[in-house]
């Protein structure tokens, strides 16, 4: 199968899933809620005939259920995800404004989180039973089983408050101004405006709750490159690549790792997922002005409109990582290629 | 390191062992299972009798002796009400074991008979809910259940439901294949043509027959359920803030980040209990797939 074909297949097979999120998102929004106004507008407008009847007509709630759910979707394509109760802003601004700060959290989360995840899967896959391999068994349980949050409270408490060998919380320091916007990412920000000072603190900034986020997802990432890894090494060619006299960094670097990646792959993709709710708890404890944090707030304050797009947001870039990931295993797997 | 001559000797004795001596056998040879096993049950018992044994009542006040460092009257230190952290976290553990529990037996259940009706069913049927699961899949699941929560209105009960909404997915794959690969059996054929209902055949002679592996799956998630709603409470979607549940004590313990006891200790009691199901799962696994047992 030619690139082509497969690319314009996996697009055709997105569209009814974004389209079937946007259902969800519906129903969660309008059928959930025992009243819709209620939930939507701040407690104060509940009095104002003009603000409620001006929600009803925007979301079109005086008419049938179907006919609602085209107005939200065309509201929605416009960019309107309904306005904050607590800020009173537009959530969609509000999310546009926030998301450079999570990106860049979030890129550097999983690269850290990738390295560490198949590096640990790698020792403990080759040097199976040992010692090292029992020592990346524990760091993958710790990163599975402890809440992230309490991970994140003890960094910080530890290299922060204690030992004062890491930034503090935020995105820079209190008296540092952020670089002129045009990315919004404040390292890359800094970079092109050549203020080195200003992209050391910003990036002094990210490391902590980066890795955070990376010790959070390399638990899963390195069990499933150690299982599968494993599953490997047992295989027929292995013994074949053996036997004909490759040296084993050669066997394990080619022929083992090629052929264990793609799961691997896989469960990166997925654990984006977990990378976007690991954002909300992380970056809610190093109060770093993301879209995670935004969402904690929301949800502590019950901004019902701004949870919603914040839970729309997160899933259509969950969808977007597994569309690339798929996108992936055409180059991976040779077997779809041919097949 | 065993020779290989109780290796063979051990598989020998293992082939004639009933259950319980495989079972023994198993645990002596992972220990974390054991220990996994003592951490949780340790928990379950305190969770039925920790309004014995707790020093005082989770929700009583005591504002002369507020944010106490952990001391031989506070043993975890007490919060900015002065109320004993110590008691709250014996306390907590009847709040998210229950609730861990609930997720996994609702959610399980609605996985399994969505799976099983769709397998058995088969043609539009199957094709709906199939369509429904993947749907429900492209959601990282806890966001899916922090907007059913948000909408459903924050309380403990409701935090149980959403995560039992989004829990069912996987179940209902794993379902549908078993009972597919079973539904051609014989037996199935036998009972249809002794005039069972499909009803019948389907809860009474198919899926008897596949439940096992949802099963496995089901406490192999335990972990992931505790840890979930422990991270619906942490925002704010759980109960109501003055409740010794660990997850909001830990999120009310940030506004107190230098009394660390505040948010360590409930910290602590989601990771044991989480580390503790996880390491029977890994056990479980480990026997239940010999190929990555490693020997």
């Amino acid at each position: 199968m030619n690139f082509f074909r497969y690319f314009v297949r996996r697009v055709v097979l997105i569209i009814p899933l974004l389209l079937g999120i946007t259902v969800v998102a519906f129903i969660i929004a309008n059928a959930i809620p025992a009243d819709p106004i209620n939930a939507n507008l701040p407690p104060n407008a509940l009095n104002d005939e003009d603000t409620i009847a001006a929600f009803r007509k925007k979301w079109g709630l005086d008419k049938p259920l179907h006919e609602q759910y085209l107005t939200y979707l065309g509201n929605l394509l416009r960019g309107d995800m309904g306005t904050s109760i607590k800020w009173r802003t537009k959530v969609a601004e509000d999310i546009a404004k926030r998301l450079p700060a999570t990106i860049e959290l979030a890129t550097l989360g999983i690269m850290y989180g990738v390295v560490l995840g198949v590096g640990l899967g790698l020792v403990s896959a080759i040097w199976k039973n040992s010692w090292a391999d029992y020592i990346a068994r524990v760091i993958a349980l710790i990163g599975v089983s402890f809440p992230v949050f309490l991970i994140a409270l003890v960094f910080l408490s530890l290299f922060y408050a204690q030992l004062g060998i890491a930034a503090g919380p935020g995105r820079l320091h209190i008296l540092m101004r952020p670089p002129p916007t045009v990315t919004g990412m404040y390292t890359i920000d800094a970079l092109l405006d050549g203020d080195w000072k200003t992209f050391g603190n910003a990036l002094s900034h990210l490391i902590l709750p980066a890795l955070t986020l990376a010790l959070y997802i390399s638990g899963i990432i390195s069990r499933i490159t150690r299982s599968s890894l494993l599953e490997v090494l047992n295989q027929d060619y292995m013994r074949t690549a053996r036997a004909k006299g490759l040296r084993e960094r050669y066997v394990i670097g080619f022929h083992g790792m090629r052929n264990s990646l793609i799961p691997v792959v896989t469960v990166i993709g997925l654990s984006y997922g977990n990378l976007l709710v690991g954002s909300i708890l992380i970056e809610s404890i190093f109060a770093y002005p993301g879209i995670g944090f935004y969402m904690f707030r929301a949800s502590t304050s019950q901004d019902f409109p701004a949870i919603m797009g914040v839970s729309l947001l997160f899933a259509f870039i969950y969808v977007g990582v597994n569309f690339v990931v798929d996108i992936l295993y055409f180059f991976l797997d040779p077997r779809i290629r041919v097949g | 390191m065993s020779s290989i001559s109780s290796i063979s000797s051990s598989t020998h004795e293992f082939e004639s062992a009933s259950r319980g001596q495989q079972a023994l056998y198993h645990l002596r040879r992972n220990p974390l299972v054991l220990i996994g096993l003592i951490i949780a049950i340790l928990w379950i018992v305190i969770a039925f009798i920790s309004p014995a044994i707790a020093p005082v009542e989770p929700l009583q006040q005591d504002l002369v002796n507020r944010l106490q460092a952990p001391n031989a009257l506070f043993f975890m230190g007490s919060d900015e009400l002065g109320r004993d952290i110590f008691s709250r976290v014996l306390w907590g553990s009847r709040i998210t074991i229950p609730a861990g529990l609930a997720v996994i037996i609702i959610g399980s259940a609605l996985g399994v008979i969505i799976g099983a009706v769709a397998g058995y069913a088969g043609g539009l049927i199957d094709e709906l809910l199939m369509r429904l699961t993947e749907l429900f899949m492209a959601f990282p699941f806890i966001i899916l259940a922090m907007a059913v929560t948000a909408a459903l209105g924050p309380d403990i009960r409701n935090a149980v439901l959403a995560l039992s909404a989004v829990w069912w997915p996987r179940y209902a794959r794993i379902l549908r294949g078993l009972v597919l690969e079973v539904k051609s059996q014989e037996y199935v054929e036998a009972a249809h043509s002794a005039g069972a209902s499909g009803l019948y055949v389907l809860f009474r002679t198919i899926l008897p027959n596949c439940i096992a592996p949802a099963v496995i799956l089901a406490t192999l998630d335990i972990g992931t359920a505790v840890i979930s709603f422990a991270a619906l409470s942490f925002i704010g979607l759980g109960p109501e803030p003055s409740s010794p549940e660990w997850g909001r004590m830990v999120s009310i313990g940030i506004d107190f980040f230098d009394q660390w006891w505040m948010w360590l200790f409930p910290g602590l009691a989601i990771a044991s209990l989480v580390m503790a199901f996880n390491f029977i799962g890994d056990g479980l696994r480990d026997i239940l797939d010999p190929r990555l047992r490693g020997e």
